[in-house]
């Protein structure tokens, strides 16, 4: 036990040393594809895409390798502040969405783009994390306790819903209700929700953006307006179904080459991979995601604090979320929805939300043997 | 580093993740405190999250299933993956007056609206002021106070608006305004809107067409109905477009013309004139960017002229492909030097000439053969007269007359100054050499090349040898030459660049050019001219400041290959595909003459700096 308990005081080099490798790589793999991939539609060059990228891949790259270091009891003080704080942004951004700025829902640092959207998919897993650690088993049974971690999600949810941001706003609510079931709530409850939830979306539905009903529209009849808004899907169906077993070279891709994709680069990069480099690289890479799933999970299930442990599984569903919804709306299995291939779609502000949550996650791996109490305190 | 079984070990010592707590959140709100292993309440909280973490994995794990799955699916072809018909447009059905016209494909690039026009008889408004007020509503530019005035005079017939949509009709008629009345008439739209402005021009507001096709055909749009097809391929006008666009912003060009021609038939399939313009709204338009730089435009095309003279030279049997003339030395005639930027140290063969561009021995080549040879072939060429082109935007060619056209003139036309021709003309003769030698007729219009060539029947302007060796000898400038920028991996292009200085006043400019590229692909077997020319194009630092056509306009012709190739079912070939049907290409040219050449590949940039400037 006196490597556990050593756990507690480690330095900063043994932390280093506990730095789970396998997920660094791993992470490192999955960028370097996207670079790669970026290199090839910009017409086999650096510019306009596969640098600006690179670089911000090795920034992020720094900024997870120095979040891991982070000592896991200041994620669980820091949960509240700051998700509040990220809470602040989005009402901020929100209100000067409205007033002057146009329709700006970020705030420009200089050399980072803030979204407050994105980084609240971090914060609010933190906030939840630690409601739900402070809860007895048996509290959890009480309706009332579910009020406020439903507040928690709600409140940024509408917001995000108000930009409006349907795809944001969409994995918010299903990162959190994969939390909440993991934390134990109630199977029934889960369907009381889901039954609510198709009473409301009738009433939804005429409250949508007319684009928005466009693309769920187009996504029931794709061919209905091959020109307009189902060109993507269609254009994204033939690059894949172009690509074959083996795919047709680096750079040879000729449906996301010849520009016939918009937005080869950012939401629709998957096509340009299954194309150049066919089913086998397709698969391939989500092989490689689905690893990083593993490790995810294998870590939140080795963490020996709930805190720990839905932290890890909340980013781990998170991450698997962009993943799902992407390739699902690429391959043409839902709708398309404004969703980045994570760490490999062209983008900062994304690139850089999920290098901090592996940096988060990366944190909690190295300190999964501190135990924490209920009341925060460390147990031995 | 630890492995994974390393956490396992340590796991298995703790918190297993056991079946029964899968489901027990069911229960386990009655009998938690009995049935719950021995350890601590928190420990029985992680044991469930452990055992539904493992159920949400699993759900996990099954998506990527189904992905897999859709994606070998869509792999391997069972989805229907290919691209539905999209051109949908059909002749019948047509309410308005006014034809369609369609491009190649069917694909609708001009057709009318049915609208109206509104009228007024001032004498039956009964409230102007009142009457005024309302139409505002729906035409909110009207001015109140001066319709008001008129609506009060005693005019019987008073146009207040072309053109209502059928919505402003519906609105306004609803009003019951007593006085106005409706006419029929009807609106042009452009679907492309300026990419296609000046091959089909315009109307006016009583839609008689007063530029481009619809100027030209005007009649006939009138009094059929069915659309009238053209020879354009939209898809190809849009990258021909766009790629001469981004080169004349990358080179700061006043403006610029392209040209995508079928060799066989003379049928042009994208022509681009920039600056364009809004055809919907073309009064506002500047006289410039209503300029057609690809027809009405005759300029001094310089070198690629040279392919011109080489053909001439080589069909006349008088001079073979491996004959050498001196090129060591500038050429004094009369007033005028005709110098190489870089005179070659030794003698040049005809194919060296051509590849490096050079002046002085493309005007010895000509001298050998004589003025009246050069005007009558390329007066064969249609390079004499003004092109039979379907536009009323046509300029003739700047000839010289017969007394100017002496000596001097024979040897600077060789390389391409002291004769004016425009872009298509340019590129119909060019077409003539490389389809085998039987002369086109360049047409925007479908079906009409065929009902020439009944009516001719196929003109010869060289044999079949010479245009093979045109060929071989516009391939070596793309691989070997000055226009290694028009090189598209897959894709045998050839081509001739050009570059020739503008005349401002009357006096050649030193830093104002017309650079150009005229391209041929694929060269083995040809099918298409590309053409592209910058005017006034600038060099940058990518280019080292050079602005001649190897620098600016061949890596247009290059961009436009890759991407129109699969468009015209020609997917990129195999390099070992390629380079065997290269050297069957270059056959015609005898095996001595290549070797002269000297064709290692030594690639390195200063080599293509120097042979740029060379030309």
């Amino acid at each position: 036990m006196s490597r556990l308990s050593s756990a507690e005081h480690m330095s900063l080099t043994d932390k280093f040393r506990l730095i789970n490798w396998g997920l660094v790589v791993l992470i490192a793999l999955i960028g370097l594809t996207g670079i790669a991939l970026l290199y090839s539609s910009g017409g086999k060059s650096w510019e306009p895409w596969a640098a600006p990228q690179a670089i911000r891949f090795a920034l992020g790259f720094c900024l997870m390798l120095g979040l891991a270091l982070v000592d896991i009891r200041f994620w669980l003080r820091a949960a509240y502040p700051l998700f509040g704080f990220m809470f602040f942004l989005l009402i901020v951004v929100e209100i000067m969405g409205h007033v002057g700025m146009g329709a700006q829902r970020w705030i420009n640092l200089g050399f980072f783009v803030l979204q407050p959207s994105e980084l609240m998919k971090i914060t609010l897993v933190l906030a939840l994390a630690k409601y739900f650690h402070s809860l007895e088993l048996d509290e959890m049974g009480r309706p009332a306790m579910l009020v406020p971690p439903l507040l928690m999600v709600m409140a940024p949810v509408g917001l995000v819903l108000l930009q409006p941001n349907l795809g944001t706003a969409m994995l918010l609510t299903l990162a959190s209700g994969a939390l909440f079931f993991v934390a134990g709530v109630r199977w029934w409850k889960f369907l009381i929700v889901i039954a609510l939830t198709a009473l409301v979306l009738p009433y939804a539905w005429h409250h949508l953006h007319d684009y928005q009903k466009d693309r769920l529209l187009t996504f029931i009849h794709p061919d209905s307006d091959p020109l307009g808004t189902g060109y993507n899907i269609i254009q994204s169906k033939i690059a894949l179904g172009s690509g074959g077993v083996f795919g047709k070279g680096f750079g040879m891709g000729s449906q996301s080459q010849l520009q016939f994709l918009p937005e080869k680069h950012t939401d629709f990069i998957f096509v340009v991979l299954a194309e150049e480099f066919g089913m086998i690289g397709a698969v391939t890479l989500l092989a490689l995601y689905f690893l990083l799933l593993v490790y995810g999970v294998m870590i939140a299930l080795t963490s020996r604090s709930q805190f720990a442990r839905l932290t890890a599984f909340g980013l781990t569903t998170s991450f698997f979320l962009y993943v799902f919804v992407n390739v699902a709306m690429v391959t043409g299995l839902i709708p398309v929805v404004g969703i980045p291939l994570p760490l490999v779609s062209y983008g900062g502000t994304a690139m850089m939300t999920l290098l901090i949550g592996c940096g988060v996650l990366l944190s909690i791996s190295v300190h999964r043997d501190i135990r924490i109490s209920r009341t925060g305190i460390t147990e031995l | 580093m630890r492995s994974w079984r390393e956490h396992g070990r340590r796991r298995s010592s703790t918190n297993q993740p056991s079946l029964p707590g899968l489901f027990s959140g069911l229960k386990a709100h009655t009998d938690t405190k009995k049935t719950r292993s021995p350890s601590s309440p928190s420990e029985y909280a992680l044991t469930l999250a452990s055992a539904r973490l493992g159920l949400v994995f699993l759900s996990f794990f099954l998506f990527f299933v189904l992905v897999s799955g859709r994606l070998a699916l869509l792999s391997l072809g069972h989805e229907p993956a290919e691209a539905q018909p999209l051109h949908a447009a059909s002749g019948t059905g047509s309410v308005t007056a006014r034809s369609d016209m369609t491009d190649r494909n069917g694909t609708v690039l001009a057709t009318s609206l049915p609208t109206m026009m509104l009228m007024a008889d001032a004498r039956k408004i009964l409230d102007a002021q009142d009457a005024a007020k309302k139409l505002q509503t729906v035409l909110p530019t009207l001015n109140i106070a001066a319709l008001t005035q008129e609506l009060q005079t005693a005019k019987r017939f008073i146009t207040l608006w072309r053109h209502l949509t059928p919505r402003q009709y519906y609105e306004i008629n609803k009003m019951g305004i007593a006085g106005l009345e409706f006419i029929p008439d009807e609106s042009r739209i452009y679907p492309a809107g300026a990419i296609t402005s000046h091959v089909l021009g315009y109307t006016d507001t009583d839609n008689e067409g007063i530029a481009g096709l619809e100027k030209s055909q005007n009649e006939r749009l009138q009094k059929q109905d069915e659309p009238l097809i053209t020879t354009l391929d939209i898809r190809l006008q849009t990258v021909l477009h766009r790629e001469l666009s981004q080169a004349i912003d990358t080179y700061k060009a006043i403006g610029g013309a392209g040209i995508i021609m079928d060799v066989s038939n003379g049928e042009i399939l994208a022509l681009v004139s920039l600056p364009d313009f809004n055809p919907q709204s073309a009064g506002a338009a500047s006289d410039d960017s209503k300029f057609n730089r690809a027809t009405l435009g005759v300029y001094e095309m310089g070198s690629t002229f040279k392919s011109f003279n080489t053909a001439m030279a080589l069909d006349s049997g008088f001079i073979k492909v491996g004959e050498r003339f001196d090129t060591t030395q500038p050429i004094v005639v009369g007033s005028k030097t005709i110098r190489d930027f870089h005179p070659a140290k030794h003698w040049m063969n005809v194919a060296e000439i051509f590849m490096e561009s050079s002046n002085i021995g493309s005007a010895r080549m000509a001298s050998k053969i004589g003025t009246t040879q050069q005007r009558a072939f390329l007066a064969r060429l249609g390079l004499t007269n003004k092109t039979p082109l379907e536009l009323p935007e046509v300029g003739a060619p700047l000839v010289p007359s017969a007394a100017n056209w002496r000596d001097t003139a024979t040897m600077t036309i060789a390389f391409g100054h002291g004769l004016a021709v425009n872009a298509v003309q340019l590129c119909s003769a060019a077409a003539s050499l490389l389809n085998g030698g039987l002369l086109v007729r360049p047409t925007l219009i479908k079906g009409s090349t065929d009902k020439a060539t009944q009516e001719n029947g196929s003109i010869r302007v060289i044999s079949e040898k010479t245009s093979a060796q045109m060929r071989a000898l516009m391939r070596l400038v793309v691989k070997h030459g000055t226009a290694k920028k028009a090189e598209v991996a897959g894709y045998l292009v050839g081509g001739k660049t050009g570059t020739a200085d503008k005349i401002t006043g009357k006096h050649y400019s030193q830093n104002a050019r017309m650079s150009s590229f005229l391209g041929v692909f694929p060269a083995s077997a040809p099918r298409y001219i590309v053409f592209a020319l910058l005017d006034d194009p600038k060099g940058n630092a990518k280019t080292y400041g050079f602005a001649t056509g190897g620098w600016t306009a061949a890596p247009v012709i290059g961009n436009v290959v890759s991407q129109i190739g699969p468009l015209l079912d020609m997917p990129p070939v195999d390099a070992d595909v390629m380079a065997a049907t290269e050297k069957q290409l270059l056959r015609p040219l005898g095996s001595d003459v290549i070797e002269s050449l000297n064709l290692d590949d030594e690639a390195d940039d200063y080599a293509a700096v120097e042979s740029n400037r060379a030309h």
